[in-house]
């Protein structure tokens, strides 16, 4: 991967105090009608995200000729800052409900005040996008999310995630039962009382029992089972951005749990709601991607839909 | 202290550092921190800024730096090799040495495969002095690979649970990857790409060997075991005898280079080890008297 433009290594104080360290990458020709992006950090992965998925974004974004903006969090990567949770799914969750506004806030500021920026696309990964939204809320200048795997809701749950299996990922269990079903460890596992019974019954109950179809008019359509872990703060924070005429690129990976998670636990129980929006979202879902989009292949489409929706916006190209 | 981020230059590539300088005068014996490959680099990431804060609070200055392909460094991991990541450390001895004129010795902190790199280089500038200021100078080695063939082994079966995670199989077995690579393509781990060249060079089962050693400096090697009760792992222990100064400990922590379901911001047992061993080291009798370490006369 070539790295084009220039890139220069920032520190800028946030708002809370604390030192956050980044990395602002320029084209070698800034179009200064583009917004800058700002790509945030998911989950406890620094400023490059998992397996680098932000660096061959950044070089796509840079060669069209947006500035791109990447920092750590305070408490994370080379930031300042002490985390005080002993378990991820906690610091997780923190982040799902807005922990790192105030540092994204900041950096924009800093933006403002170093590049002048005055309008910004907020992005990145799961934690990343969900940081980014909460941020939009709050930032009437954010004209744009691009969202890669949005989070609608709380990790904390993850003690008790089968509690919370959306249908496709029960449909999903019960694929993988019947695959293992002539595995010799697999009945060990069940006969010794290893095994996740209420999933197993959950899953497999989904054959026998007809479910009733969900309404599309209200939230409360949405059995409590499945809104049990959404994420509160989601819905008006998307509504608010869109309301204001915000723009997403809503990108998922099809083997990743928060694609169903949005389409049950959201787009479905808020249809009605989400309907006149439409034609603001752009939806995308990588084929066999996973969480991360870890291989190659599913990279370059995250990194080519990315681009293309960009193109939508602003009409810019590759320099 | 102050945290300085920068980038410098191995020839065509760009590193990246941050260099965490103490307050008032600096320690004659600063750090280089080696980090392992891939995603275990962002996992152990807090471990290293916590340990080099530390290490910058009792008066040591210390760089860290992302390796080519890796973390804000140029470069893609295909593209790496053995004397990549070589030529890279050296570039960062270098950067240090830029910024801290008055350092007289380097020492490294190295994890995983990262502490491979760091003996490695080492033990051929023990050899062949080029980086007078390494000479005697403290190694660190928590967990280090020996066997580079079993640590690819295990990067591969990687790949092939994403393979079964997302397609329901394996559609390419190891063999099948293994040979993609030494025909020249690259497999993919956890989003990094490994090429030919990494494979080869460090893929090997006599990635650090036992056989007696030349570096002279102290020389501290960790196992890193979730529990106390762990057994001693031999070839540890023998790559500990291997150093004329050389001694194994161990320490009792997760493996945080990893996803595991605590959140590791420091690894606390590891790096007090690591800086009571340090201060004994520095405080012993035998210490090399640093101004002859600096002088490269030895």
């Amino acid at each position: 991967m070539q790295q084009t433009g220039d890139v220069s290594a920032v520190t800028f104080s946030s708002s809370d105090g604390n030192t956050l360290f980044g990395t602002l990458h320029s084209p070698a020709r800034p179009r200064e009608d583009l917004p800058v992006i700002v790509l945030l950090s998911p989950g406890v992965k620094m400023r490059v995200g998992p397996g680098r998925l932000y660096v061959p974004l950044t070089d796509a974004l840079v060669e069209m000729g947006y500035r791109v903006f990447r920092f750590d969090f305070y408490g994370l990567g080379d930031s300042t800052g002490e985390l005080q949770e002993t378990l991820l799914a906690d610091v997780y969750n923190n982040i799902e409900v807005g922990r790192y506004v105030t540092d994204t806030r900041s950096a924009m500021q800093w933006l403002r005040d170093n590049v002048h920026a005055n309008k910004f696309i907020l992005g990145g990964l799961c934690g990343g996008a969900i940081t980014a939204l909460l941020t939009a809320e709050r930032e009437p200048e954010v004209e744009g999310l691009l969202s890669l795997g949005m989070t609608v809701t709380l990790a904390s749950n993850a003690a008790t995630p089968a509690k919370y299996l959306t249908r496709a990922q029960l449909d999903s269990r019960r694929q993988g039962y019947y695959r293992r079903l002539l595995q010799p460890k697999s009945w060990w596992r069940l006969l010794t009382f290893q095994s996740e019974y209420g999933v197993i019954w959950r899953s497999m109950k989904r054959l026998i029992v007809k479910e009733k179809p969900a309404t599309q008019a209200a939230p409360i359509a949405a059995t409590a089972e499945q809104r049990g872990n959404a994420n509160p703060l989601f819905p008006p924070a998307f509504f608010a951005f869109l309301k204001r005429g915000g723009r997403a690129l809503m990108l998922f990976s099809e083997k990743d749990r928060l694609q169903s998670e949005y389409e049950e636990k959201f787009a479905a129980p808020f249809a009605e709601q989400l309907r006149p929006y439409l034609s603001q979202l752009h939806q995308h879902v990588v084929a066999e991607a996973n969480h991360v989009l870890s291989f190659t292949p599913w990279q370059k489409e995250m990194v080519a839909v990315s681009r293309g929706w960009l193109e939508t916006l602003h009409g810019a190209k590759r320099a | 202290m102050t945290e300085t981020p920068f980038f410098f230059a191995r020839q065509d590539a760009r590193l990246f550092g941050i260099l965490h300088s103490p307050e008032g005068a600096a320690q004659p014996l600063a750090f280089v921190m080696s980090h392992p490959f891939g995603e275990e680099k962002l996992w152990s990431h807090r471990v290293f800024v916590s340990c080099a804060r530390a290490l910058a609070a009792r008066g040591h200055a210390v760089l860290r730096f992302d390796y080519c392909g890796a973390g804000d460094s140029s470069g893609m991991s295909a593209d790496t090799s053995l004397d990549s990541h070589r030529a890279d450390l050296v570039a960062a001895v270098g950067a240090l040495e830029q910024r801290m004129p008055a350092v007289q010795q380097i020492g490294f902190i190295g994890l995983r495969l990262g502490a491979s790199v760091a003996a490695l280089l080492a033990e051929s500038n023990a050899g062949q002095p080029s980086l007078p200021r390494l000479h005697g100078a403290p190694l660190v080695l928590w967990d280090p690979i020996l066997d580079g063939d079993a640590y690819f082994q295990e990067l591969l079966r990687s790949n092939l649970s994403t393979q079964l995670a997302v397609y329901g199989k394996v559609i390419d077995n190891r063999e099948v990857l293994t040979a993609r690579i030494r025909a020249g393509g690259s497999v993919n781990v956890d989003g990094y790409e490994i090429g030919k060249d990494l494979l080869e060079s460090c893929g090997v089962s006599t990635l650090l060997t036992t056989e007696s050693k030349q570096h002279a400096g102290p020389t501290l090697v960790v196992q890193i075991a979730a529990t106390e009760a762990q057994k001693e792992r031999a070839d540890l222990k023998a790559l500990a005898a291997s150093y004329p100064q050389g001694t194994l400990s161990r320490a009792a922590e997760q493996p945080f280079w990893r996803e595991i379901k605590p959140f590791y911001a420091r690894a606390s047992k590891l790096q007090e080890l690591t800086l009571r061993w340090l201060d004994e080291v520095l405080s012993a009798p035998a210490a090399m008297p640093l101004h002859t370490a600096a002088s490269g006369t030895e």
